[in-house]
């Protein structure tokens, strides 16, 4: 059978004057069969986007293939000028981005949207444009009734969808789809995913799919390209590599996976938590433990509310957080989980202050945390830190690593001077990041995602605190990366008895890291309880549905079989 | 920054990174870089060096008089001389100090004051930001020209220092509404709420945070500040509004206009300091799409392929 892409030897640079020369995709070579599916995975960095971009000729300056040849059905594409190329669109190769549901122009309708391609490429008569439209919207499982919809109006899945159907209104023989989930909520992730499979079944193109998450690629696809550092260290059916992973590289991914509701959960590094014996001080990490001083107030939220007015006039207000109540004791670990928009993070902005319940009393201690005045509120946050989500957008790109931590110790510790720069130098050794003046001078974009999420968690830890508070920490780290800083926060909290909220829509991590757990649902707790129990027990269906949507390759291997 | 100091001393094996340094050497890099902004360069420097060394550059002193009246260009006077039998090149070289000078303190005045303003009426909320928000749009809606020959009139012959207080009025209105506008997407960014999180005080977050992530767009207000101060400075004196016995591009101008220069045939006593504030304008836009470059990278890229 003749392959209808064929890469030889490609390698692709960015080059921008003043910066060294990055060579992200180091000769790389493979082949796809009419109709295959195959998955390209890599964490962040190992160039599996940039080749994406190349083999459908989206790639843009800097980026500049520097040696090697794509062949599309036998014609070498990197030679095609750009009129042959926008013919080529049609009938040719695709690519579903990223953020392709932001890629839809805000004042046109999903209609005109269609239009534009039609018009552009004339391969639909204008009499058959609606019944194209309607075919294509039941494809990627919209209603028809969307057409007149703008962009604003849906939601992000169905935007994703949208531009799925846009892509198809072309009929590409080769479609890629470059990490078509990441954006959007996990429950809606698992819906999309199914409709690319169905898709790709019934309409009989061949895909790609680029993503970070192994465990997403391996319930798809029929076989995956591994990358790392630019080449492709391990191409296999999806089988092969579940069941007899060949590279080290891949081996290190899969063992990032691990199934929340099996009866022991262990990571890397990472012992299961009921076997986990008290003596955990043996896998610490040089953490000091602070003298005597552990949390003494607990967080109790009763019966809080929290209403936003609507959004436009005539609308509903909306209801984040409905009638939640639970308490953080001292010392303990709980988790909060759920999809977005379920009030989870509403719940960390009313505890920490930043919001004011509309109903119900939020107290930490003595504090009644609504009624605070600003002085009192920098008191507040001197015990209750904060993790971001986002480690590269939590730390001010202009200030170095000493600057960001010397500031909550000077403010919150009174320290000065030489004794300032000890507790940072600590604080950094706390974390891990060794060594620790090398690391203090350092500026934040000299720093892995990993290691910022580190400072991020020092800066936290600087003012000593009895309670953190961490919204998705690991969210957007690599799957490598990940496992590292939980052990570190759950070190933190074993050594230093601080409490923690864990908030997150991952349940894996919940498991490996909370000892209870809180599902939130539309702003209401829909479970609670022992996290492991719950995890292996669930009864709310919401729970249910949110264990279905960790992707799992042990699971692709039960419905392959 | 006692802190910093003390540390340095205290650990003298840790390499401080030179970022302030840096960022002025890739900035003006990345300015040379750029051949517009090139041209501009070379271009100011001239200006500027010229008004430094006027004393020295220029033939005769600024106002001095008794030459022949109305003479037209001669190896002794190369622009010829004006109406009062001054030499037209003195005044022009000499007039540079004047036009430079106040494009750049009018200029740095209006946008020291765009900074203060527009970055607390980004981060603040509620009342106080009506309030500015009100005051602010008062100064846009009002035409700066007017407002400009108003406040002058009403002045009266203040000098220099009344000509750059009226650019400073009239000038700092769009700037702030522009910092403002990015204040307002910066502030809710992670690291400034990790910021308050961190104890930071209101002006340490607005100042040490939020407001060197915008130092392009305040270079390139302050460029485009200046340009707006040169032209107002020269038209001012062309009016008449500003003090006329001193020398400078606007002076002359009025002069050669009071003295219908066109109609004797002396088109170069309008022409000369005409291009001289043109080009001095020409050369701040030229780096100004420098700056542009320095704040938005995808500028700095070349084309695709």
């Amino acid at each position: 059978m003749n392959p209808i892409l064929e890469v030889k030897n490609l390698s692709v640079v960015y080059e921008s004057s003043g910066f060294n020369a990055l060579q992200a995709v180091d000769h790389v070579s493979f082949a796809l069969e009419a109709g295959e599916f195959v998955g390209l995975v890599g964490e962040s960095g190992s160039g599996k986007s940039t080749l994406g971009l190349a083999i459908t000729r989206l790639q843009k300056s800097p980026a500049r293939t520097n040696g090697g040849e794509i062949f599309f059905r036998g014609k070498d594409i990197r030679e095609l000028d750009a009129e042959t190329l926008r013919q080529q669109r049609q009938g040719g190769f695709a690519m579903v981005l990223q953020s392709g549901m932001n890629a839809l122009n805000p004042v046109r309708t999903i209609r005109n949207h269609f239009i534009d391609i039609f018009r552009a490429h004339g391969h639909v008569g204008k009499s058959g444009w609606d019944a194209r439209q309607i075919d294509l919207m039941e494809k990627v499982g919209l209603p028809k009734e969307t057409l007149a919809r703008f962009p604003g109006e849906l939601s992000g899945g169905m935007r994703q969808r949208v531009s799925i159907a846009l892509a198809l209104s072309l009929e590409p023989q080769l479609m890629v789809f470059d990490e078509p989930t990441t954006a959007l909520d996990v429950l809606v992730q698992q819906a999309i995913m199914d409709t690319i499979k169905s898709l790709q079944k019934s309409e009989g193109f061949t895909a790609v799919l680029v993503s970070h998450d192994l465990g997403v690629v391996l319930e798809s696809t029929q076989r995956v390209l591994v990358m790392h550092e630019g080449r492709i260290v391990e191409d296999a059916p999806s089988r092969d590599i579940l069941e007899n992973p060949q590279d080290e590289y891949t081996r290190m991914l899969l063992s990032h996976y691990a199934d929340p509701r099996a009866e022991v959960v262990e990571l890397p590094g990472f012992p299961d938590r009921a076997r986990r014996d008290t003596g955990a001080a043996a896998r610490t990490s040089g953490a000091t433990a602070r003298d005597g001083r552990s949390s003494d107030s607990a967080i109790v939220v009763d019966h809080v509310s929290k209403v936003y007015p609507p959004p436009r006039r005539g609308e509903q207000a909306v209801t984040a957080v409905d009638d939640v109540s639970f308490t953080l004791e001292p010392g303990q670990s709980l988790a909060l989980v759920g999809a977005s928009g379920s009030g989870k993070s509403t719940i960390a902005k009313l505890i920490t202050g930043i919001e004011k319940p509309t109903a119900g009393t939020v107290t930490f201690g003595q504090l009644d945390v609504a009624q605070l005045g600003r002085r009192q509120i920098r008191e507040l946050h001197k015990n209750v830190q904060m993790i971001f989500q986002d480690p590269y957008s939590a730390l001010n790109p202009l200030h170095t690593v000493e600057y960001t931590l010397t500031r909550p110790v000077v403010n919150f510790g009174g320290l000065r001077g030489p004794a300032a720069r000890k507790r940072v130098l600590e604080l950094l050794e706390t974390v891990g990041l060794a060594p620790v003046e090398q690391f203090a001078a350092k500026l934040p974009h000299q720093l892995s995602g990993g290691q910022r999420q580190r400072v991020v968690i020092a800066r936290a830890l600087a003012s000593n605190p009895q309670v953190l508070i961490a919204d998705e920490p690991v969210s957007m780290l690599d799957v490598s990366l990940r496992a590292g800083v939980l052990a570190l926060l759950e070190d933190l909290r074993e050594q230093w008895g601080v409490s923690m909220l864990y908030i997150t829509h991952d349940l894996l991590s919940a498991r490996l890291v909370t000892d209870n757990i809180m599902v939130l649902n539309g702003g209401r707790v829909v479970e609670r309880g022992n996290t492991a129990q719950v995890l292996q027990h669930p009864e709310d269906e919401y729970t249910i549905r949110l264990l279905d949507a960790v992707p799992n390759p042990a699971r692709a291997r039960g419905a392959a079989v | 920054m006692t802190t910093t100091q003390n540390i340095s001393t205290a650990a003298p094996g840790v390499t401080k990174p030179p970022r302030r340094f840096t960022f002025i050497t890739r900035s003006t890099a990345t300015l040379w870089a750029n051949w517009k902004s090139r041209l501009g360069l070379i271009i100011l420097a001239c200006f500027i060096l010229v008004a430094i060394f006027a004393p020295l550059l220029a033939p005769y002193g600024a106002s001095q008089d008794g030459f022949e009246r109305n003479a037209d260009a001669s190896a002794a006077h190369w622009f010829g001389t004006t109406a009062a039998g001054e030499d037209v090149l003195s005044q022009l070289i000499y007039g540079s100090q004047i036009s430079v000078a106040v494009g750049f303190i009018a200029g740095l005045l209006s946008t020291i004051v765009a900074m203060v303003i527009g970055l607390s009426w980004g981060y603040i909320r509620g009342f106080g930001a009506d309030v500015i928000n009100f005051i602010v749009n008062l100064f846009l809606v009002i035409p700066g020209l007017p407002l400009m020959i108003v406040i002058a009139a009403y002045l009266q012959n203040g000098g220099l220092v009344m000509i750059v207080a009226v650019i400073v009025i009239t000038g700092w209105a769009w700037g702030a509404r522009v910092l403002r506008a990015q204040t307002q997407t910066l502030r809710s960014r992670d690291f400034v709420t990790a910021a308050r999180f961190s104890g930071e005080p209101a002006w340490r977050i607005v100042f040490k945070e939020i407001l060197p992530n915008m130092t392009s767009i305040i270079a390139g207000g302050f460029f485009g500040a200046a340009t707006s101060a040169i032209l107002a400075e020269a038209g001012l004196e062309f009016l008449g509004l500003g003090d006329s016995s001193i020398v400078s591009w606007g002076t002359i101008l009025y002069w050669a206009q009071n003295s219908n220069a066109l109609l004797t045939g002396q088109w170069i006593l309008l022409f000369a300091p005409g291009l001289c504030i043109a080009l001095l304008a020409l050369s701040l836009t030229l780096i100004n799409f420098g700056v542009d470059a320095i704040s938005n990278p995808r500028l700095r890229e070349g084309k695709s392929r």
